[in-house]
């Protein structure tokens, strides 16, 4: 579905992710771990169309984006939910999620999804008529993710849902991912809790500083030295 | 569909009471204004707030729910306006013709500069806009074709006219400016609850987020500053035919500009009574001191009164007066 070939990203022409491939198929949920500033956000940016690469491809469903502007590749069915729960403050929890819809042109499907973002997280819809502001950081988390449900997506990129949260809200957030997941969505997910991300996914890229050292399975990924002894101290 | 608009547009619904009482006692005021108060003063005082209501209604599209500092709105005003009075001057075409094409050569105006422009953002792009406006000024005041500092003067026609706008009592002048303003309000009721106005909240929220969302934030930018010229354009024709009479000074100058934005910021940017509550303090506390000092002598008074108001305003409720009742609305 998502194809990236040895893409190079840069920041005012300094180069920080270098010759990255990888692919999501279908129905897949692929993680990228990796420490701090090894840039797995700069590559889901990139895929999401903030960043271009100066170097390599990336097609999603056999069409180039690798120029496409933000706005393109949405209505293509990427959505990009960002870390830090990035949510519209101002205005309330129900229009935060209508404005997720926003490339939806159909009224029944936008409130087929609101119903089924409620029944994900069913606290959204007792805070229905809140300021996003007023949220818990958990409620943020799960609103921006809901969101990123809203308009439908064929890939659904999540940076570091579980960033700044208490550990049970992180167990509650993965859960819903791994939901996701069984429903048939193809996630393509960040994480810093390397355990838990490549426990549920099918297949999992390990990034350092720019480069993938290890691609496999969840399992054989886990079963590494780099990632026992870097990411999960054994 | 155009049945939900206009619904959307009529309800007030979903304000609190309160709201809607002040909406009331404002149109009422408004329209019983002419018959108890007949100070000639006062009456133009009046139409003057009208007309500050439709450009700080305009002006809120861009400047409060678009979050974009935007102050070049005399521009438009001053294109509307020259348009109108240059065809009905040079070649007698009735003012209910010249207004649409002033409103018509405002709004493009407004495209082409919003288009290029909102590259910018932030300061960047309201000191553009503060750039373009001085230009503008410039042109204008020495440009001989359309009077050059000068300005314009309608000719005066020996009975009152429809078809030109000229009466013989501010009253009609009056009705003219509320009805404008009545529309001005229905619009931004309409707005405030449309995909428009919620894209623009969203942009101003976090606009890169709106981006990752589909929303295409520098055509929405630009929409929503075409249609602050258009509000801007009809106050400008009107200004033209109630004066009689427009100068770059007048209707092109910075100086308005900067009114309009401070007056919609004082009294709530982005809220749908702040440019009035904005309006209804500042022009006739600028009028009336600035006619009661200045008859005194003592010049500049009224713009250190001004001055100081804006400073407590924004060091104690940066959301403006609206921000301050919303604050005690929300303490009870």
């Amino acid at each position: 579905m998502l194809k990236v070939e040895k893409i190079e990203v840069r920041y005012s022409g300094v180069p920080v992710i270098h010759d990255v491939s990888f692919h999501v198929n279908g129905g897949e949920l692929v993680s990228i771990v990796g420490a701090n500033g090894s840039g797995k956000t700069t590559l889901l940016k990139t895929v999401a169309g903030t960043l271009h690469p100066a170097k390599g491809s990336i097609e999603f469903e056999d069409e180039d984006i690798s120029t496409s502007s933000t706005v393109n590749i949405v209505r293509k069915g990427i959505t990009y939910v960002p870390e830090e729960r990035r949510i519209f403050g101002p205005l309330s929890v129900e229009e935060n999620l209508k404005l997720g819809a926003y490339i939806v042109d159909d009224r029944e499907e936008i409130e087929k999804n609101l119903d089924y973002v409620y029944s994900l997280f069913p606290i959204l819809k007792a805070r229905q008529k809140q300021l996003g502001e007023t949220l818990s950081g958990g409620e943020q988390q799960m609103l921006a993710t809901g969101r990123g449900l809203m308009s439908s997506p064929k890939l659904l990129m999540l940076d570091e849902p579980s960033l700044g949260l208490m550990p049970k809200l992180v167990d509650e957030m993965l859960e819903a991912v791994a939901t996701l997941k069984e429903e048939g969505k193809t996630i393509l997910l960040v994480e810093q809790k390397v355990r838990e991300a490549l426990e549920m996914a099918d297949r999992g890229y390990v990034l350092q500083t720019g480069r993938t050292i290890y691609k496999g399975t969840g399992e054989e990924l886990l079963e590494t030295d780099i990632v026992k002894k870097a990411f999960l101290g054994l | 569909m155009q049945i939900r608009t206009l619904k959307d547009a009529l309800s007030f619904g979903d304000l609190p009471a309160v709201e809607r009482i002040g909406f009331i006692l404002f149109i009422t005021f408004c329209f019983i204004f002419p018959w108890i108060i007949k100070g000639g003063f006062a009456q133009a005082v009046m139409i003057q707030f009208l007309i500050f209501c439709l450009y700080g209604l305009g002006w809120n599209l861009i400047g409060g729910y678009g979050g974009q500092v935007a102050l070049g709105q005399a521009k438009n005003v001053g294109m509307s306006a020259y348009t109108v009075a240059l065809l009905m001057v040079r070649w007698n075409i009735p003012f209910w013709v010249c207004t649409p094409l002033g409103v018509i050569v405002a709004t493009i105006e407004s495209f082409v500069l919003g288009y290029f422009l909102f590259r910018l953002r932030g300061h960047y792009f309201a000191i553009a806009t503060i750039a373009v406006s001085l230009v503008w000024q410039q042109l204008f005041i020495n440009w001989n074709f359309i009077g050059g500092a000068r300005g314009i003067e309608l000719p005066l026609r020996e009975t009152p006219n429809f078809i030109y706008m000229q009466f013989d009592s501010p009253v009609y002048y009056h009705y003219f400016a509320f009805v404008l303003v009545m529309i001005a309000i229905l619009y931004m009721n309409w707005f405030r609850k449309s995909r428009l106005g919620y894209q623009l909240r969203a942009i101003t929220a976090n606009e890169d987020v709106a981006e990752s969302l589909g929303i295409n934030a520098h055509w929405v930018k630009v929409k929503a500053y075409c249609i602050t010229g258009i509000f801007a354009g009809m106050g400008g024709a009107f200004y033209t035919v109630y004066y009689s009479y427009i100068d770059p000074f007048s209707v092109m100058h910075l100086e308005l500009s900067i009114m309009i934005a401070l007056m919609t910021m004082i009294g709530g940017a982005g809220s749908m009574w702040g440019p009035i509550i904005g309006a209804m303090i500042l022009i006739p506390l600028d009028r009336y001191l600035g006619a009661w000092l200045g008859g005194r002598g003592i010049l500049g008074v009224d713009f250190m009164i001004y001055a100081l108001m804006v400073m407590i305003i924004s060091a104690y409720e940066p959301r403006g007066i609206w921000g301050i009742i919303e604050k005690a609305r929300r303490k009870r």
